[in-house]
């Protein structure tokens, strides 16, 4: 059946922090070139999901595999935490993260920020490294800025830096984690069209997100979440366009 | 030549200042020098490892250290000299040992005293800066497949290092100034220097102002080293 195993899949994740389920069984299969958004009202577990994918937050229960390889896990007293960290830090390597906040090291200059994890991570040779991170700053635009310090930087010049950070890793799958909910509105369209232009490319992609106009014009896939269980989920004109769910259809109705 | 005429004219018709009584604050200045930067140089050794074990998670790490720290930030320097100074000699066996050639003279008691005492304030100092390193910095170095000993190394200590300076900068003057109670255990530091020459001549104003305006001069040198040091490696904290 599965003629190319898929770079990413999760099978019914669970988590809970303390006494409350967040997530109650979710399943995602990102295949080659699949850009998935994930949206819902906020507590509606989509961050915590994608947040999961790559064990920043250990699920409790549920599998993930990358190209078809089982994360393993092991129960401890502090409860169920993966068995082998280096297939971890493996797996990691593989899955590059854009975060809501940019969370660009500060004491490093935006070069340095994207050569770090390829060099010391991957083992890529530095010469090798800073040619590649020069062609990526001039992809998103920020050439100017190679040698300015994150502190130095707008929102959107973060950003899009921390775009080009996680490109270095050659990732297989790209996940983003709301990366314009803390931007100004003026400075959104930019880091949307870098996104917009990385899923052209046939990126595979897993994007939380706000951005209707983004997911319904960009993505293959968009899944609804609420309360930690997908609502509805398909190819965008389906979802977005004619939603079945009555829950669904108030999350998109215009708000005023 | 002409700087040394120049230096015996001034001093001409000095009763306290003279080459000799120069001398021995010479003698001062150096021992001084010494004994700080070697006690701040082993400090900041022990501190490093100690503060990261003092951050660990497993408390029969960190409790331990912390409990080092607490016992010398808690109780004064004079008494941590006392006790190694006059203490050192009833160690069973100590006289005989290698050591004893080196532990009998005041420089070494003291300068195992002074480097204890720093290296538990500059553990506390690098504590506090690790703690306070940005979560989401962690977590980006996570999620980019850092293990724990490198993420470590390349982003929480560069980052809480550079957080640390303006705080050890202070540890470093104090140190200093601490440094002056090592006269009372018979080593001729500056402050030992100053009170030789007081004793000698009963000259307190001159004997004493004199090495005040020396610890002026090097507290000075110290702050603008600092300064300099922030210049560079805190530039990323300022915006543009």
């Amino acid at each position: 059946m599965a003629a190319t195993p898929m770079p990413l899949e999760a099978r019914n994740i669970k988590k809970r922090f303390g006494d409350t389920e967040v997530l109650k069984g979710l399943s995602l299969q990102a295949h080659k070139g699949d850009v998935i958004t994930l949206i819902g009202a906020s507590g509606s577990g989509k961050s915590t999901f994608l947040r999961c994918m790559n064990l920043l937050e250990q699920p409790d229960e549920g599998d993930l595999l990358m190209h078809g390889e089982e994360i393993r896990f092991k129960q401890t007293r502090r409860g169920r935490e993966p068995a082998d960290w280096k297939q971890v830090v493996r797996m990691r390597a593989k899955l590059s993260m854009v975060f809501q906040g940019f969370n660009l090291w500060a004491h490093m200059t935006l070069l340095e920020n994207i050569i770090e994890a390829p060099v010391h991570v991957l083992g890529k040779p530095k010469k090798e490294a800073i040619e590649q991170a020069h062609a990526l700053l001039e992809r998103v635009g920020l050439s100017a800025r190679a040698n300015a310090y994150p502190a130095q930087m707008s929102g959107g010049q973060q950003q899009r830096g921390a775009i080009a950070r996680a490109l270095a890793m050659d990732p297989e799958v790209m996940l983003f984690d709301e990366p314009t909910s803390a931007l100004d509105p003026e400075l959104v369209g930019d880091v949307l069209k870098v996104m917009r232009d990385l899923a052209a490319e046939g990126r595979t992609m897993v994007v939380v997100t706000h951005e209707m106009s983004f997911a319904r014009d960009v993505s293959s896939q968009v899944i609804y979440l609420h309360q930690g269980l997908i609502e509805e989920a398909g190819p965008p004109k389906d979802v977005l366009t004619n939603p079945s769910s009555p829950r669904l259809q108030q999350f998109l109705a215009p708000k005023y | 030549m002409e700087l040394m005429t120049w230096f015996t004219e001034l001093l001409e018709g000095n009763l306290i200042f003279t080459p000799q009584t120069l001398s021995y604050y010479w003698d001062g200045l150096v021992t001084t020098t010494q004994l700080v930067f070697l006690s701040l140089l082993a400090g900041l050794v022990l501190a490093v490892p100690l503060a990261i074990g003092r951050s660990s998670r497993h408390r029969w790490i960190s409790l331990p250290i912390y409990a080092y720290t607490y016992v010398f930030r808690g109780t004064p320097l004079l008494i941590q000299l006392y006790i190694i100074y006059y203490g050192v000699v009833f160690v069973d066996g100590i006289q005989e040992s290698i050591f004893w050639p080196l532990l009998r003279e005041a420089f070494y008691p003291a300068l195992i005293a002074f480097t204890l005492n720093t290296a538990a304030y500059t553990t506390e100092i690098f504590r506090g800066a690790i703690k306070a390193t940005a979560r989401g910095e962690i977590e980006a170095a996570r999620a980019y497949g850092m293990s724990q000993s490198l993420m470590m190394r390349r982003i929480i200590l560069p980052s809480a290092f550079r957080r640390a300076l303006p705080a050890y900068g202070n540890e470093v003057i104090f140190m200093l100034h601490a440094s002056a109670i090592a006269s009372v255990v018979t080593l001729m530091d500056l402050t030992g220097a100053a009170r030789f020459v007081y004793a000698r001549f009963y000259a307190p104003f001159e004997a004493f102002l004199f090495v005040a305006a020396i610890y002026l001069c090097l507290t000075f040198a110290i702050l603008y080293f600092f300064r300099f040091l922030e210049k560079r490696l805190l530039a990323h904290l300022k915006p543009a």
